[in-house]
């Protein structure tokens, strides 16, 4: 049996899944998120088809627009380190990713839960370095104001290189003094964690801005990017081999990951009568409230069959007025009903790349996009949970098992070894 | 009689040698089936390495362990209520309504110190500070109604918008606005667990669950104070030898007198140990979360309350 495979899969579990009405749907069990069998049921389900990791997002803010919550929007955004803490109770294999801010946190936190999901899931940890630009956050941690863009950036290098000093000291002896005197941390101290079987968690980004990019560059080791075409999945992977060349490191040693959102049905007809039934699903009343957390305004108050009320958001929007402007320039000049323009809005979320189609159409989707130099692999997002995961794992992974593009085996224990392959094992 | 214990284990050598050394005692412990285990780095006042970070190990532990009151222990003047809050709502949901929480606030100086300079609070802010951060994390469980969830997919209403809330916490140390992005804990807070030591006194938080240790003068004056509030008292005791804790055949004495609920046996007791004390207090298996086992008073959120004067 092969252990290699040119393709590289993660899942991106976060929730009920991708479309926001996804949680109404028939075969959908969105109780079950809060249950420790459904996640063990998943972290196996994922193992089983040797997927190198799963990966949970995180928030650091209420889901509320302006102190509402919305009722309509499925919500459960469970701590990730619990899910995989969960998962790795019943898994021995599959890597396990929890997205983790720098700008709310410390190093030795962070430092020493890292340690903990290491050394209790066997050396199968990843760290998603992600940095807090929601600007309800600093109110859950007794700030008033966001740091400025590039200023998370430095601080997140800061607090990267500030954690793996926690690990290398806990690789030698456990007790030895960290040092770290720099413009964002100050400390002289020992953690006493137990050794990390990785000797660091896999470091994990997701830089789209330039000084994320950079970023990304010269700490991780996989990159989620949203890349709706294979040209633009191309000119991302272009880039950032470049910028991780320059940055002195090699770039097969660093896997792209663009985001898939998936839809599979038996026919292609099949598979778009449920994407058409995912963006129904999602009413106008859920839409208004999609677009009122992403702008930090509540829109439940107006009426949806009227113009945007424009004036009324930037008043008291709790975004960025500029962006919030430009999101709606286009609209308002089209004199677009606010209903209509949150429909829309929610109806192609985050920017990625949506595949709807049958098993054998999304293999020759995946390989197309690694022949192309596209991408590494792909981040899977589940249409909706479980459903959408459970028929990619039963109908396209032997395709792409057979085909060679996936591995039909861990060649290794630990998340490390499913990156890198059996390349560096030689 | 309830009996409590930790998950420890001694320093086993490479990460693989202590994860067998720890998956060992798990199953011990379940084999045994003590009503409460305490797990976390901070045990008795000390650390060590092969102890893990409490938030990490519980979800780990929950599949392994049946029945039992799962406990963390957290270091209260380093952890951030927002991310304690979060990781316990989720646990409790995980672990079927059976999670505790013991916040803790030994002093180890070399731990402040790889937290930084801000972390090293005056011996008078000790108590204000655990009592704040314990405060702040209630509040934004409280920021959720426990029948908030709704989860109706004809009618497409995922919550109930009317009881989910920013708190607004204003303390002297902490501050958080909430709404938390998770919801009410099932036991609408976990178990909360005080390890009663020196200094305690300063603290005005009242706990759900007790622990008391000392000499058998102090244990019972403590216990006969604690009896007057509602909540549940454990002596802490020790099979062989007294260095620690109280001698066993003493702390049984002041179970039967009902003076305490139950002990805590501290260190790393032998499962024949365990099993010996386990077999002359067994206790009936309980369905339903371990506040309603224990007969716990269901905390209140005056928030709900509130809605409904």
């Amino acid at each position: 049996m092969s252990a290699n495979g040119r393709l590289h899969l993660w899942a991106f579990l976060q929730g009920i899944g991708f479309y926001p009405g996804g949680w109404r749907h028939a075969d959908a069990t969105p109780k079950a998120v809060f249950d420790r069998t459904y996640y063990e049921r998943v972290g196996k389900l994922c193992e089983d088809s040797c997927f190198d990791a799963i990966v949970f997002g995180d928030q650091l803010q209420g889901r509320d627009a302006a102190g509402r919550t919305p009722g309509r929007l499925a919500i459960p955004t469970l701590d990730p380190f619990t899910l995989l803490s969960t998962m790795a109770g019943v898994t021995s294999r599959v890597g396990l990713v929890a997205t983790v801010s720098t700008t709310y946190n410390e190093p030795a936190e962070v430092a020493a839960k890292f340690a903990a999901l290491d050394f209790l899931s066997g050396g199968r940890a990843g760290w998603n370095i992600v940095t807090t630009a929601h600007p309800n956050s600093p109110m859950n941690f007794g700030e008033t104001e966001l740091l400025e863009k590039s200023l998370r950036y430095q601080r997140a290098q800061a607090f990267t290189d500030a954690a793996s000093r926690f690990w290398d000291a806990a690789a030698d002896d456990g007790s030895t003094a960290v040092t770290t005197h720099d413009d964002w941390f100050d400390f002289d101290g020992a953690l006493d964690m137990p050794r990390v079987p990785q000797g660091r968690p896999v470091l994990v980004q997701a830089g789209q801005s330039p000084d994320g990019r950079d970023f990304a560059a010269r700490t991780a080791e996989a990159i989620f990017c949203p890349a709706p075409t294979i040209e633009a999945g191309q000119a991302y992977r272009n880039d950032m081999r470049e910028r991780v060349r320059k940055a002195g490191r090699d770039p097969d040693g660093v896997k792209i990951m663009p985001g898939l959102a998936i839809i599979l049905g038996a026919t292609e007809a099949e598979a778009q009568a449920k994407q058409a039934r995912l963006i129904e699903l999602a009413d106008v009343g859920l839409c208004v409230e999609y677009l009122s957390e992403s702008i930090g305004y509540d829109l439940t108050v107006h009426d949806p069959k009227a113009p945007i009320p424009l004036d009324d958001i930037v008043a008291t929007c709790e975004f960025p007025v500029a962006d919030v402007r430009r999101m709606f320039a286009a609209a308002v000049e089209a004199e677009t009903l606010l209903g209509d323009f949150c429909v829309g809005y929610a109806g192609k979320p985050r920017g990625h790349g949506i595949f709807c189609g049958t098993p054998v159409q999304l293999a020759d989707h995946m390989e197309a996009w690694i022949d192309a130099g596209a991408c590494d692999g792909f981040t899977l997002q589940p249409a909706f949970m479980p459903t959408e995961l459970e028929l990619f794992c039963a109908h396209v992974v032997p395709i792409l098992q057979e085909r060679g593009l996936l591995r039909q085996d861990y060649h290794g224990p630990m998340l490390r070894d499913h990156i890198l392959g059996a390349r560096e094992y030689a | 009689m309830l009996l409590s214990t930790c998950l420890d284990i001694a320093s086993e050598g490479t990460a693989a040698e202590s994860l067998a050394a720890y998956e060992a005692r798990v199953a011990t412990i379940e084999r045994v089936g003590p009503d409460i285990v305490l797990v976390g780095r901070e045990i008795d006042g000390a650390i060590v390495p092969p102890r893990l970070e409490a938030l990490l190990t519980l979800p780990w532990l929950a599949g392994r362990i049946s029945n039992a009151l799962l406990v963390g222990v957290i270091p209260a003047l380093h952890a951030v209520p927002f991310h304690v809050a979060r990781a316990l709502s989720a646990i409790d949901f995980l672990n079927d309504g059976r999670t505790g929480w013991m916040p803790v606030w030994h002093r180890h100086a070399e731990i402040d110190r790889a937290y930084g300079p801000s972390y090293a609070v005056a011996s008078d802010e000790i108590a204000p500070k655990h009592d704040d951060f314990i405060k702040a994390t209630q509040a934004l469980w409280d920021s959720w109604d426990g029948d908030a969830l709704v989860i109706d997919k004809a009618s497409g209403i995922y919550l109930d918008s009317d009881k989910v809330r920013r708190v607004d916490y204003r303390g002297p140390y902490f501050s958080t606005m909430g709404s938390l992005n998770a919801a009410r804990p099932p036991q609408g807070h976990p178990v909360l667990v005080r390890d009663l030591v020196a200094g305690d006194e300063a603290s005005t938080v009242r706990a759900d669950i007790t622990l008391l240790g000392g000499d058998t003068a102090t244990v019972e004056r403590e216990a006969n104070r604690l009896k007057a509030e509602p909540g549940l008292v454990l002596v802490k005791t020790q099979i062989r030898g007294e260095e620690t804790g109280m001698p066993l055949d003493r702390a049984l004495a002041l179970v039967a007198d009902g003076i305490v609920d139950g002990i805590h046996l501290v260190g790393q007791p032998s499962e024949s140990d365990l099993a010996a004390v386990r077999a002359s207090a067994v206790r009936p298996a309980a369905n339903g979360t371990a506040r309603a086992a224990l007969g716990l008073p269901t905390p209140v959120n005056p928030y709900t309350e509130r809605a409904f004067a």
